[in-house]
């Protein structure tokens, strides 16, 4: 059971950063037709933040995102994440840092529509052969407000209930950091509210880690922090006012 | 994970069902075929151990070379005094088994056309194996009695006449007894006795046995018994203990199954190997449009092992699914191969199905090997998918990896069938040697196409569609653009049945070729206008309906034809033919290459005429002598006095005899042939009618044809093996039907949301279903065509090592193009519920669709 939870060493709050990124470069292509999409980006996530970026399209979020998951790797730069050196792990290795350390919430739920709504919860467990403490799945479950749903299948859920399934499945490993990447994007203003305030608990309540990439001022006003990039750069890094101050400073951006 | 695998299997029923469909059909036919021949080869252990239940040794004649109908020669009745003085013996009686026709009163064969009958004849009780249930054995010269089962084919009862033919006149007999073989079942064949001597006389073997047995005292082993027996008697005989009898002639049946075994086997595999591409097609698809799913699993840590077991997992209960249909259904399809061989003359024995643990195991390997391999690339890909597949908005393919391996296994592959081909091209090997390595390149070739098949198909699906896409209007133009969408899906689907069509156009094409080669051999060798044959062409006939044929009014000359195997020092196993050479020049057109008709008048014991084939391989020239080894065991020297082309077919064989010396040496006492010569100025169809008439009653099995008619018949033989091997085919094309419609399904619901648009800015339902169906025609015409082209190709080259054997191809337009239309038509056929599927989506459902 004990190995299903994070370790404690990155639960503690005054240790280091849970990731952290260093002169993070990314290009696409070659010669001409290259792409910058990161060019010299460093930023730290500390323990028990709500993380939004934002940036118009083109501006290199998704690709830090990627990037800090492990889903992509940078032409240069260092990403590590509870200390441990991320960009040269093999695809064994990053499997298993997948399995202990990220959770992910996507824009298109990604729910598999054969499972009912707590095997997809359980999924990530299944998948490692972990036992499911059920206590927890309990709770997750009462926490998205689905107890009475657990049988249904995604195709008998609303939209927002979906989501809500797929952020209680990010959280049932207890990750050391939650991505979500345009969660609310799919979704109308009510079930999009419901989402953002889950994410928010989740931080506030199981002290967890999330970083969200949106595009949605509403969105990114829910979090703790509020980092923006433009051209591949960090050019904004505060805690969020308001949405329209957000709205603001988008237009600065342009 | 596995249920997630079972969950996910399950909720794509149909796509599942049809995959194992695509394999159900090669298992059946495996499995089939071992339930059959089991069933088959138990019937025959148990007639022959029934047999020899009283018997403890048998004594027959040694085979001293292979002949084509198995038989072996009969020796002397002296035997039969030494075996009774060997101390132990305490029954021995000779016997005669020998095929002959067993008629009814009228004249009409009692039995199929090409199931064996049998003359044999009455064992002393301590010996005989037949149970009379009706009557008793014959004891008077003219009685006889016959196998129940035969008497009830014929509608025949105790007291009812039937007529027997062996190498004489038909003679009737009077039924008096009906018999059995314990609960052994003969098939379609049938066994009548007679007395001894009687037996002796109908088949030629006056003071002759095929066969001595032998019950030995209680106190002595059968071992023992064979051993002292063997001691008196000659090399020529062979002596056996009953059951090693049994064994021998039961491994010996065996054995010539096996030719069948392997050729419905062979036809499984083909079956399997296109229902490999249907299974790779399907995988591949399904793989595609899971691509973000394996993405969100890889996401979520599973590994790319997990993702590989899960696409494998499918591929395995898909496999198992349908090796227990497959073996379900062979079982089934044993009844019905049974019925289908019997409706092409071939009856076999058999009582109830014998299913044996090996064809389960077997099929299921097989079902679950082939399953598992087709599903193996597709696999890989899935776990090449990388977890950033699960967050992209629109469902990447996950790209055909690998090109240079597919590329590499195309090019050995075909490298390969080149060289095969070219060895035997360049290197003039000739007849069945180089037509094996044909046929094996052609493979070789067939293989590297499929795999190399999708970069051909962009110029080919062009060329085929162009009138599609002419004059289909925008349907058309769509469809034709829809089919090059995914070439490497297109591809394989028409690979699939480019494999079946090839194999059907080749075998339609060398069906041709040897209806025309034996129609050439008949017109360039035979003089006489008038043939007799034996019953269907495989049985001898009496020489004396030859003779008689002779007598009759308007007749010139008539001249019988034997043939059998003999082996010539420095060239085997040859085929021996006699002729009469009184008559020999008027009936027979013998080409000779060295020395002169006159030559052929002169044939003498001690003469021969060889084949220029023979002459090169055994180095003999005019006068040159030789000594060929023959069935009964003699070694009669003979001396080259003329040479003959080769080739024909190997009508006169390779060497020519006088009729005396068959006779004598050879041990060949009917003919296969008679040929008569009419008169000049005689109307052949007159003098036809004159001999029928003169032999109707004598010898009621003599066929009497024209030229005409001996064509047509044959011709009748080779299309009646045509036909069975068109149905066995069929297995396999449908199969590649099966392909087409799930992968036009497939695609159509890969494509709802662009059909929802068609149809909501105003495409009719209709139109809908047209370019569906248009797709289908495309792929089943690039299919067929491209098997066509490989067919003739093939059945061109394979022609070429057999030119020397006498065989002409010929191609047989109006059927060649036939196949291509039906093609197209079971294109369309194929599409029907695809087509109806995809008209009938919801539009507004279709364009939401996610």
């Amino acid at each position: 059971m004990e190995s299903a939870l994070p370790s404690t060493e990155s639960s503690d709050p005054s240790g280091s950063p849970v990731v952290s990124a260093r002169g993070l470069e990314r290009i696409y292509g070659e010669g001409e037709a290259s792409v910058r999409a990161l060019d010299g980006v460093d930023v730290d996530f500390d323990h028990g933040l709500f993380t939004s970026i934002m940036g118009p399209s083109g501006s290199g979020k998704s690709t830090l995102m990627h990037i800090l998951a492990g889903l992509d790797r940078p032409t240069a730069g260092t990403v590590q994440i509870d200390g441990v050196e991320i960009t040269d792990l093999d695809d064994a290795d990053l499997t298993q840092l997948r399995r202990d350390k990220l959770g992910f919430v996507f824009q298109f739920f990604n729910l598999l529509p054969v499972l009912t709504a707590e095997e997809n919860v359980v999924l990530p467990l299944t998948i490692a052969r972990r036992k499911p403490d059920q206590e927890w799945v309990d709770q997750l479950m009462e926490t998205v407000g689905l107890a009475d749903r657990k049988t249904h299948r995604p195709a008998e859920l609303s939209g927002g209930q979906q989501q809500r399934v797929a952020i209680a499945r990010a959280l049932v490993t207890r990750p050391s950091v939650l991505f979500a990447d345009e969660p609310t994007g799919n979704l109308d203003s009510e079930s999009s509210h419901q989402v953002l305030q889950l994410l928010r608990s989740a931080v506030d309540e199981f002290g967890q880690t999330v970083i969200m990439v949106t595009h949605e001022p509403d969105a990114a006003a829910h979090g703790d922090r509020l980092i923006a990039l433009r051209d591949g750069r960090l050019v904004h890094d505060a805690p969020p006012v308001s949405a329209d101050a957000v709205i603001e400073l988008l237009k600065t951006l342009g | 994970m596995l249920g997630l695998t079972l969950k996910s299997l399950l909720a794509r029923k149909w796509r599942s069902a049809m995959t194992a469909l695509a394999v159900v059909f090669g298992i059946a036919l495996v499995a089939g075929t071992y339930v059959l021949t089991d069933t088959t080869n138990q019937a025959f252990d148990e007639i022959f151990v029934k047999s020899n239940e009283k018997i403890d040794v048998t004594i027959t004649g040694r085979e001293r070379v292979d002949q084509p109908d198995g038989s072996v020669p009969a020796f002397p009745e002296r035997y039969l005094g030494e075996v009774r003085a060997v101390d132990g013996v305490s029954d021995a009686a000779g016997s005669v088994f020998t095929p002959g026709s067993i008629l009814n009163d009228k004249g009409k064969s009692t039995g199929a056309p090409f199931a064996p009958q049998f003359i044999s004849s009455v064992l002393p009780v301590r010996l005989e194996a037949l149970d009379y249930v009706e009557g008793r054995p014959p004891r008077k010269p003219n009685e006889a009695a016959l196998d129940e089962a035969a008497a009830e084919r014929g509608g025949l009862r105790v007291g009812d006449t039937i007529r027997l033919v062996g190498t004489g006149a038909a003679r009737p007999y009077r039924l008096v007894g009906l018999t059995r073989l314990g609960s052994a079942s003969f098939g379609g064949s049938s066994i009548s006795q007679v007395i001894l001597p009687v037996a002796q006389r109908i088949t030629g073997k006056r003071g002759e046995f095929d066969q001595i047995s032998v019950a030995g005292r209680d106190s002595i082993s059968p071992e023992e018994l064979k051993r002292r027996i063997a001691a008196v008697l000659p090399e020529s005989l062979l002596v056996e203990t009953g059951t090693e009898n049994a064994e021998r002639q039961a491994s010996d049946v065996r054995d010539g199954l096996s030719f069948l075994t392997i050729a419905l086997f062979a036809f499984g595999a083909i079956s399997l190997f296109v229902g490999s591409f249907v299974i790779f097609n399907v995988f591949s698809i399904t793989v595609a449009q899971r691509t973000r799913e394996f993405g969100m699993l890889r996401t979520l840590g599973a590994s790319r092992r997990q993702i590989l077991r899960n696409v494998l997992v499918e591929g395995l209960v898909i496999g198992l699914v349908a090796s227990v249909f497959g073996v379900l259904v062979g079982i089934g399809l044993a009844e019905g191969l049974s019925a289908l061989l019997s409706g092409f003359g071939i009856d076999l024995p058999g009582n109830s199905l014998v299913v044996v643990p090996r064809t389960v195991i077997v099929s299921f390997l097989i079902g679950v090997g082939v399953t598992l391999v087709s599903s193996m690339i597709p696999a890989v890909r899935a776990t090449r998918v990388p977890p950033i597949a699960a967050l992209s908005e629109d469902v990447l393919q996950a790209g055909s990896t690998r090109l240079w391996i597919r590329g590499l296994v195309s090019f050995v592959l075909g490298v390969a069938g080149v060289a095969l081909i070219a060895w035997v091209l360049v290197g003039n090997i000739e007849g069945g040697a180089g037509a094996a390595r044909i046929g094996a390149g052609a493979v070789c070739l067939v293989v590297s196409i499929a795999i190399f098949s999708p970069r051909l198909i962009q110029p080919l699906v062009r060329v085929i569609g162009w009138p599609i896409a002419r004059f289909g209007g925008l349907t058309g133009k769509l469809a034709r653009e829809n089919s090059l969408r995914t070439p490497a899906r297109t591809a394989v689907t028409s690979a699939a049945l480019m494999i079946g069509i090839a194999l059907v156009a080749f075998v339609t094409i060398f069906a041709s070729g040897l209806n025309s080669s034996v129609t050439d051999v008949i017109a360039q060798n035979v003089r006489g206008q008038i043939i007799l044959q034996g019953p269907g062409g495989f049985v001898e006939i009496p020489p004396e309906a030859v003779r008689d044929a002779e007598t009759v009014q308007g007749v010139e000359a008539a001249s019988g034809v034997r043939y059998t195997q003999a082996r010539v020092p420095r060239a085997g196993g040859t085929a021996v033919a006699s002729v009469d050479p009184r008559s020999v020049d008027r009936v027979l057109e013998i080409d000779l290459v060295e020395g002169t008709q006159a030559d052929l008048r002169a044939l003498a014991p001690g003469r021969a005429v060889i084949g220029q084939k023979l002459a090169d391989e055994a180095r003999l020239g005019l006068g040159d002598r030789f000594r060929p080894l023959t069935k009964t065991g003699r070694r009669p020297e003979l001396e080259v006095t003329a040479i003959m082309a080769s080739g024909n077919l190997d009508f006169l064989g390779e060497v020519v005899v006088s009729e005396t010396q068959m006779d004598r040496d050879f041990g060949v006492k009917a003919d296969f042939f008679g040929f008569v010569r009419v008169k000049p100025g005689q109307d052949v169809e007159k003098v036809k009618d004159r001999i029928s008439r003169t032999l109707d009653r004598p010898y009621p099995t003599v066929e009497v044809l024209n030229q005409d008619e001996l064509e047509q018949r044959q011709r009748e033989q080779i299309n009646a093996i045509l036909a069975l091997i068109y149905v066995l085919l069929a297995l396999a094309v449908v199969v590649s039907l099966v392909g087409i419609v799930v992968t036009l399904i497939l695609s159509i619901y890969e494509r709802t949301r662009e059909l929802g648009m068609l149809r909501a800015v105003g495409m009719s339902r209709r139109q809908v279903k047209r370019m569906i169906r248009f797709e289908a025609v495309i792929t089943a015409v690039l299919g067929a065509s491209a098997g066509l082209v490989l067919g003739i190709v093939f059945a061109f080259l394979m022609g070429i090592p057999l030119e020397g054997e006498g065989f002409v191809l010929s191609y047989p337009i109006p059927t060649l193009v036939a196949i291509l239309v039906l093609s197209a038509l079971a294109g369309v056929l194929a599409s029907v519920y695809p087509a109806r599927k995809a008209a009938r989506l919801d539009v507004l459902e279709a364009i939401s669709y996610e």
